[in-house]
């Protein structure tokens, strides 16, 4: 009785059905198969014919192999930089964005700060290749003026990564300011007032009244970054890196390219990457219940 | 507050210095592909004004027949792109926002699937080769047609469309999909514009995808080529486009120059829209709360 109940109000939605088709057939066809085809990571790939099972053959070369562990700990490395030294920028900017009165000047210093966001890594990474070169570049050129020697900032192993932190807080710090800042401006006014009759300079006014207030927004965001853990910037690196510092900057997905889309080793590849994708499902999942416990917030 | 007024002066100050670290490595770049070739050399790196003013760069660029044609996949790839992108996306978006029907969870569920496990770039590589994609704008145009993040935004917006409209519609025997084309779809405009932005700047920015979908260089969209020319300092896209110029010719250009000029090329579009997308895009980030 109900299932004659559930295909009669089925037969009833059929243009909702209908409506909803293209999308499920795109998600199915573009997100859905190709996940299910990661199996892939447990056979061996064969042009012409069906895959053969191979079990785990792919994970214990992976684990065995002195490049995967490489590649891991630039991944962690580059990872754990991005959180310890970009992590803070936007929260102090945004602090000092909102010591600026609104007006002209603020509003030029927010729209200049959002710009590099819309650019793609392509761009950015001509514009820093020719900031950084070592003859006329603008680096070195403040490096000249201080008597410091010129430095090739691209081809040095020391510096390569500085160079990813770098260019990624030019690209994001003043967009991530966006969310702090409409966190301090959700706070209420007369908590100022109040502050200021006790006498609280502009200084302790920061530090009690809105530091505290944009906490939770700080946690959430944190949270987020976490769950995002083994995406070190494929983007970036593809486009920052050559081969005189590959292999300080080497991370997870730009392995999987190398040896998957170049060097044709697909099923070896996508053992990497399951490997990676796994990892990032438990950082999602767990830090998605871990910010909705304590901030109500969570990845969707 | 008076009292404060130095660490005012050092918070503009500090400020100023950040906003000079943005701008001049861009300026820098105009200034460049503005310059007089032979006289670039003398412009500094941190050189915010060109040294002599000549357009040659530029005409180079687009006299050279792959750029021009990169630039033109690249428009066609946007328009096409986003016009796909929003049809799948609002359609999709009014069936889950607006209805209720059998089996809706199970939808729900495989959306959240697939904003958390990302497909190997391999196994997508593959399936574009067994679809018999390589090689086609359709395979740029068609691996996003919908994302996860935006149909969420356009739920969340037809949601709030009061359901007496909707009703009153019904009640005038109205189908959904006329519900749809003729009152979600008018009254999201402002919506929907926002999301055209999302996706136009997402294809007109993406190169990945092409760099291993797309081994054809006439079908290139402009990225790949500034990424060949800037990143990977190759020229041969760039001489190929050059023909019958004689060797002095060719001597008296300056890469570099060039260089700048296609990745000033490859901003325009970008900046022509800033007033819009800061108006969109900050909102749609203050409102969405979650980072991408």
């Amino acid at each position: 009785m109900k299932i004659k109940n559930t295909l009669r109000q089925m037969r009833k939605d059929w243009v909702l059905y209908v409506m909803l088709l293209p999308g499920m057939i795109y998600f199915i066809v573009f997100h859905i198969i190709p996940i299910l085809n990661m199996k892939l990571a447990f056979q061996d790939y064969r042009i012409i014919g069906e895959n053969t099972w191979v079990g785990l053959k792919h994970f214990n070369v992976l684990f065995g192999s002195p490049a995967f562990k490489d590649v891991l700990m630039n991944t962690v490395i580059i990872s754990t930089m991005k959180m310890i030294f970009i992590f803070p920028i936007p929260i102090i900017l945004s602090l000092m964005i909102n010591e600026l009165r609104f007006g002209p000047y603020r509003k030029f210093i927010q729209s200049v700060s959002y710009l590099p966001h819309f650019l793609s890594w392509v761009v950015i990474a001509g514009i820093w290749i020719a900031f950084l070169n070592p003859v006329e570049g603008g680096v070195n050129v403040i490096r000249g003026f201080f008597n410091l020697p010129s430095l090739d900032f691209m081809t040095s192993k020391e510096h390569i990564r500085w160079v990813l932190i770098f260019s990624e807080m030019w690209r994001s710090a003043g967009w991530d300011t966006i969310l702090y800042i409409a966190a301090i401006l959700k706070i209420s006014p007369a908590l100022y007032e109040a502050a200021k009759i006790d006498g609280a300079t502009t200084f302790q006014q920061m530090r009690y009244v809105t530091v505290p207030a944009m906490m939770s927004t700080v946690v959430t965001v944190f949270i987020l970054n976490l769950g995002f853990f083994m995406n070190a910037g494929f983007d970036q690196v593809f486009n920052l890196m050559n081969d005189s510092v590959l292999s300080v900057i080497d991370i997870l997905d730009t392995y999987v390219y190398r040896i998957g889309i170049l060097n044709g080793q697909y099923a070896y590849a996508t053992a990497a990457s399951l490997f990676k994708g796994v990892i990032g499902l438990v950082l999602i999942l767990s830090t998605h219940f871990i910010s909705k416990r304590l901030t109500g917030k969570g990845v969707w | 507050m008076r009292n404060f007024s130095v660490m005012k002066s050092i918070i503009q100050f500090v400020l100023f210095i950040f906003v000079l670290a943005i701008l001049i490595p861009l300026l820098n770049i105009l200034a460049m592909s503005l310059s007089d070739p032979s006289k670039v050399s003398e412009l500094s790196g941190l050189g915010i004004l060109p040294k002599g003013f000549s357009l040659i760069n530029y005409e180079i660029i687009l006299a050279n027949p792959l750029i021009v044609r990169s630039i033109l996949n690249s428009v066609f790839i946007t328009i096409v792109g986003t016009i796909v992108n929003l049809f799948l996306t609002a359609l999709t978006a009014y069936v889950l926002a607006r209805t209720n029907f059998v089996g809706k969870n199970i939808v729900l569920i495989l959306l959240i699937a697939v904003m958390v496990f990302e497909p190997s770039m391999i196994t997508e590589y593959l399936l574009m080769k067994d679809l018999g994609l390589l090689n086609s704008y359709a395979s740029l145009i068609l691996y996003k047609a919908i994302n996860v993040y935006y149909l969420f935004i356009l739920m969340r917006f037809f949601q709030e469309v009061p359901d007496s409209i909707i009703e009153a519609a019904k009640i005038d025997g109205a189908s959904h999909f006329r519900i749809f084309t003729q009152i979600m779809i008018p009254l999201s405009k402002p919506a929907l514009a926002t999301l055209a932005l999302f996706y136009g700047v997402y294809h007109w920015n993406e190169y990945f995808r092409a760099t291993i979908y797309i081994t054809d260089p006439s079908k290139w969209p402009l990225q790949v080529v500034l990424r060949q020319f800037v990143v990977s300092q190759d020229n041969t896209t760039l001489l190929n486009g050059i023909d019958g110029k004689s060797a002095e010719f060719l001597a008296s250009l300056d890469f570099g120059s060039l260089q700048a000029a296609t990745i000033v090329v490859a901003v325009v579009p970008m900046l022509l829209l800033y007033p819009l997308i800061l108006k969109y895009f900050t909102k749609g980030a203050m409102d969405g709360g979650v980072k991408e």
